[in-house]
């Protein structure tokens, strides 16, 4: 019998992570039948973040198929792929340890394409002689590229950032800093709590509303190590959105406070107002998917492709999250054309199979799959690393 | 521990914090029961403190992690002792014990990593290890464990509290402790030879044994 969907549980684990959407929500690992799937339905993938569960349950509740939830510390997939949680060994344990070899005919598994720059499709074919099959980038896409037989069309491989996701992180923000500056608040100035959360509220909304404002400047500027963190782009955007922050603080504090003018009110609002922009916009790269985090200043690199090696299988083009790469069809080559747009995932690096993409920082220094695929977004922060290199 | 295999060089140092110096203890008992030219599989092996332990008392080691920056850790203190040709280390997971053949070590023995593992993963370990192991040969087992009784359970909670939350804060992460695994041990084939809690029964250490019937 079909289960029903329960909306109920879906909606309250929807608002509750938005809410704490910072923190990893680990979900039961493991096999799970989704309608009623026979030996030739096909096998998904999925990170254990209970929401990330849930959406891509919800986007699947019409589909007979299995879906593996795989350990990745109940992080999403972009980030544990990114960041070493969902990784080759992540993946062959759920293959290997959920029972869903007993269930199929089949050995082609479905991963999200952003589970790419952790998991290599190499090592699991191999491993397990599964096939790794890259699905779309957002699971909305799931059942057309189910219906057409496992190909993506061209907006399944591209991250964006729509207005929901924008409000979705503007709210990941707002939340918990609302919350922090509650604390301090509520022994002083307990009456001041509601327009305190409006405040913070609105300045996050404002941000993440706006962005799309943003981004052609954020886009302008050249990344570079010594101005990484605050080039000119966040500069303007900073100084637009505290102004903004100051006007709602003109508003409370002179306007719909009854009162005299309070010196000793308007500067505390001030500088709260003011902490909160900073907090936002010092990272806003870091929340979006079109821009790298900036807030490892000291790891701006570059992609090279090695045109000896690469043998034009256009891997390259199809795993990557920003369609940065071009094929040469009359060299059979690909072609990094859009460093601009680069988000250093390490996607192409980690998948292409002829070892022919490697990162190299701005002195020069060349990192390779090698180290790429073993340390992931780690590759020069940690000291083991650093060590080797000497 | 998740604390601290984020941090892999800091590791071997905050185990000794965390439990309060109990650890070196606590791996020298486990070694105890390694003889001279045991072939032993360590799995979860870390930054090798009881790999190496184990080569101290005339053992050969293949220790497997998933963690890779724990390995190059490992490695390096195995170059330090001249350790190389008696460890062997390995990135794989429990996930790929199938690849070792059957009745190839002596011993095998695991600290701090089953707590880590999720249930179905354990139990294919447990099935991994007993196939893996020679006739009558031994599983050894340090790690974190759930206290069976509630005063105990209260207890264990205040003081492991601000740990779990400071853990969370830190990583985001946290690591569940084993519940049952001397029944889960014996129902997997092996009879428990010496079971060792601490006071509060928040760290459990296994001796068992592979049982000579086979399991039906």
């Amino acid at each position: 019998m079909k289960k029903t969907f329960n909306w109920l549980s879906y909606f309250w684990i929807n608002v509750v992570e938005t809410l704490l959407r910072f923190f990893p929500f680990p979900a039961k690992t493991g096999m799970v039948k989704i309608g009623s799937p026979n030996r030739n339905s096909p096998v998904l993938l999925t990170c254990n973040f209970q929401l990330t569960v849930r959406r891509v349950k919800h986007a699947l509740k019409d589909v007979d198929c299995y879906l593996l939830i795989a350990n990745t510390k109940g992080i999403n997939v972009w980030c544990a792929a990114t960041g070493g949680h969902l990784n080759n060994h992540s993946v062959i344990s759920v293959i290997k340890t959920s029972g869903i070899e007993k269930q199929v005919d089949h050995k082609k598994i479905v991963l999200p394409q952003l589970a790419a720059p952790g998991v290599e499709s190499k090592v699991i074919k191999k491993k397990t002689s599964w096939k790794v099959l890259w699905g779309p980038v957002d699971i909305k896409d799931i059942k057309e590229f189910l219906d057409n037989n496992f190909t993506k069309s061209e907006k399944m491989h591209k991250v964006t950032f729509p207005l929901i996701e924008r409000i979705e992180m503007a709210i990941m923000w707002a939340f918990p800093l609302s919350v922090f500056l509650s604390l301090i608040w509520i022994p002083f100035f307990i009456d001041e709590l509601l327009a305190l959360w409006v405040q913070v509220w609105a300045i996050s909304l404002i941000t993440f509303l706006l962005y799309p404002i943003f981004e052609p400047l954020l886009l302008k500027e050249k990344r570079q190590k010594k101005h990484a963190f605050f080039g000119w782009s966040k500069s303007l955007i900073l100084i637009f959105v505290s102004s903004f922050a100051l006007l709602g603080t003109v508003v409370y504090t002179i306007i719909l406070n009854t009162n005299m003018f309070e010196p000793w009110l308007f500067a505390r609002w001030c500088i709260f107002s003011f902490i909160v922009s900073i907090i936002l916009v010092i990272d806003l790269t870091g929340t979006t998917p079109i821009f790298k985090s900036d807030t490892h200043g000291d790891k701006v690199f570059t992609i090279k492709v090695d045109s000896e090696k690469c043998e034009g299988t256009g891997i390259c083009l199809s795993v990557c999250p920003r369609n940065c790469f071009e094929m040469d069809e009359e060299k059979s080559l690909a072609i990094f054309k859009r460093e601009q747009d680069c988000v250093q995932c390490s996607a192409c690096i980690v998948q292409c199979p002829f070892d022919a993409i490697q990162f190299e920082d701005q002195k020069g220094n060349i990192f390779t799959p090698e180290t790429v695929r073993k340390f992931k977004l780690n590759l020069s922060g940690k000291r083991t690393i650093r060590e080797n290199q000497s | 521990m998740k604390v601290l295999e984020s941090s892999p060089h800091r590791y071997d140092k905050g185990i000794r914090i965390l439990t309060l110096g109990k650890i070196d203890e606590i791996y020298d008992r486990l070694v105890e029961n390694i003889d001279k030219g045991d072939h032993v599989l360590d799995i979860g092996c870390g930054t090798g403190m009881l790999s190496v332990r184990a080569i101290n008392k005339g053992a050969s080691v293949v220790g497997i992690d998933i963690n890779p920056q724990m390995l190059e850790i490992a490695s390096k203190r195995a170059e330090q002792l001249d350790y190389q040709a008696e460890l062997e280390l390995l990135e794989m997971g429990v996930a790929e014990m199938d690849g070792f053949e059957d009745s190839s070590f002596d011993k095998v023995m695991s600290s701090l990593c089953f707590s880590e593992l999720p249930e179905y993963e354990l139990e294919y370990t447990l099935i991994q290890t007993r196939r893996v192991l020679k006739e009558e040969g031994l599983f050894i087992i340090g790690d974190e464990n759930k206290p069976r009784t509630l005063i105990k359970k209260i207890l264990n909670f205040l003081i492991r509290f601000p740990l779990v939350l400071i853990t969370y804060i830190l990583t985001q992460t946290t690591t569940s402790a084993l519940y049952n695994l001397d029944l889960k041990l014996q129902s997997s084939g092996f009879e428990l030879i010496s079971v060792r809690n601490n006071k509060l029964e928040n760290f459990i250490e296994i001796i068992a044994r592979k049982s000579k019937e086979s399991l039906s």
